[in-house]
């Protein structure tokens, strides 16, 4: 298939090249973790993410959804789809998967990158029967104009197209205007021109909240 | 020559765009920018450590009241600091305290070498900044099990704490104890990524960092910052 020739939709682990281990034993923790627990809803990614586990917002609108969180900084489509295809699926069958990465797949083009989330939302439809899938477009990044902002414009429209051909799943931009008219991102919205404040997580997550809401509610799709 | 111009992470260097959005000298920019507009009397330099503690509550509680400006941006070196306050960053300000967090990210740097880069960047700031002190915080560890990492980040500190010991205007100060279980194992408590601290970790360094920065402040006399502006 296509997705063998993409290295974006090629299940491949992160290298220890720092030497603590540290992707790999959050890679372990996850996959204890989901023994144990039965969460509903399932989020899958990299540092946006992660990140938002460290917020308040995740305690006030998630955790009561019985979500857990499954983010690694750094992580590409490649990773993710690694992580999901080696045990953090297997013990779980949460009724909505946030799926947000691709920011982090340097050196991969639009249709790569695509190409990846696909492949990890097609693992996720084939291993989580119940499941929906819920694809967060990419938000834009840097103080000002840049390729990587136009990259993942190009992504997001992609996979717009993309979407109706897979099964339990849809895309959601939750891009509320970080862009401002003059072709800047504040920092009071991403710290580090990439990175969510608490404060841009709440925009981001209200529109998210009432989609998994409206999921969580709507009758089995099967 | 002196020994720090044959230390790598005692050179100056700016980091590159090779993933071209910019961000590093967008923040470097702010940061300059900031210097302009703000009159701190303590400031943050350094790392991912530095820069993450401004987005908990941590800081609006502790460090916000001490008029504090953070310049931390991720992934940092020693050598990617020295450069920024080398352009621009401690112009126009007068800070009474610096607090300086870096060193995790000398990947390719020995721990000698990571201390005398850090060491590289206190000697700076002691000739910039006359009037200033100037706090070092020990590297943390890192990692869920025992590695060579927190052997490192240990001789480091090693290091650290005798250099500075000779300073008069500078101390080392260690916020890692408690984080290492008596199994070895740090917790995602703590570290939610084992480098990474939670909010709950922040507050642990938060605290002792927090009195400290007090009791210097109160050290500084008020004529001689009457004099500074
Ligand atoms: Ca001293």
């Amino acid at each position: 298939s296509c997705g063998e020739s993409n290295p974006a939709a090629t299940p491949t682990p992160c290298v220890d090249t720092q030497g603590d281990g540290r992707w790999m034993s959050l890679h372990n923790r996850f996959v204890a973790n989901s023994k144990d627990k039965e969460p509903d809803v399932l989020f899958v990614g990299d540092s946006l993410v992660q990140l938002l586990h460290q917020f308040e917002v995740w305690r006030n609108l998630f955790s009561p959804l019985h979500a857990l969180n499954f983010g690694i900084g750094g992580d590409a489509t490649h990773h993710v789809l690694w992580r999901l295809s080696n045990g953090e699926l297997d013990h779980i069958s949460p009724k909505v998967v946030v799926l947000w990465v691709g920011t982090n797949n340097h050196g991969d083009s639009p249709e790569q990158i695509c190409g990846g989330i696909l492949a990890i939302a097609r693992l996720i439809s084939n291993k989580l029967l119940h499941a929906h899938t819920l694809i967060l477009g990419l938000l834009p990044r840097g103080e000002y104009p840049n390729p990587l902002r136009d990259r993942n414009t190009r992504v997001n429209e992609l996979l717009q197209e993309a979407i109706a051909s897979l099964p339990r799943a849809s895309y959601l931009s939750v891009d509320s205007g970080f862009v401002q008219s003059d072709g800047r991102i504040s920092h009071q919205d991403m710290y580090d021109y990439l990175h969510l404040t608490p404060q841009a997580y709440q925009k981001v997550c209200k529109p998210l909240h009432a989609a998994i809401l409206r999921l969580l509610e709507k009758p089995n799709e099967n | 020559m002196s020994v720090d111009e044959l230390n790598p992470a005692a050179m100056p260097e700016p980091v590159e765009d090779n993933r071209g959005d910019a961000r590093w000298m967008s923040q470097h920019n702010r940061f300059v920018q900031e210097c302009k507009d703000a009159e701190p009397d303590v400031l943050f330099v350094g790392d991912s450590m530095v820069q993450l503690m401004q987005q908990y509550e941590v800081w609006r509680e502790l460090f916000s009241p001490l008029h504090a400006l953070n310049f931390g941006i991720a992934g940092d070196t020693t050598c990617n600091v020295l450069w920024r306050l080398q352009n621009g960053e401690l112009q126009n300000i007068r800070p009474k305290v610096v607090v300086v967090w870096v060193g995790n990210n000398n990947y390719n740097h020995t721990a000698e070498q990571v201390a005398g880069g850090i060491m590289a960047i206190v000697q700076l700031l002691i000739s910039q900044l006359p009037q200033a002190k100037v706090v070092v915080l020990g590297l943390l560890p890192r990692g869920e099990r025992q590695n060579p990492l927190r052997d490192k980040n240990a001789a480091v500190n090693g290091f650290l704490r005798s250099s500075l010991a000779r300073l008069s205007a500078a101390q080392f100060l260690d916020v890692g104890a408690g984080f290492v279980h008596s199994d070895g194992t740090i917790s995602t408590r703590d570290m939610f990524d084992f480098l990474h601290l939670t909010s709950s970790g922040y507050w642990t360094v938060a605290k002792p960092l927090s009195d400290l920065l007090l009791q210097l402040l109160e050290e500084t006399p008020e004529e001689r910052r009457a004099s500074l502006v």
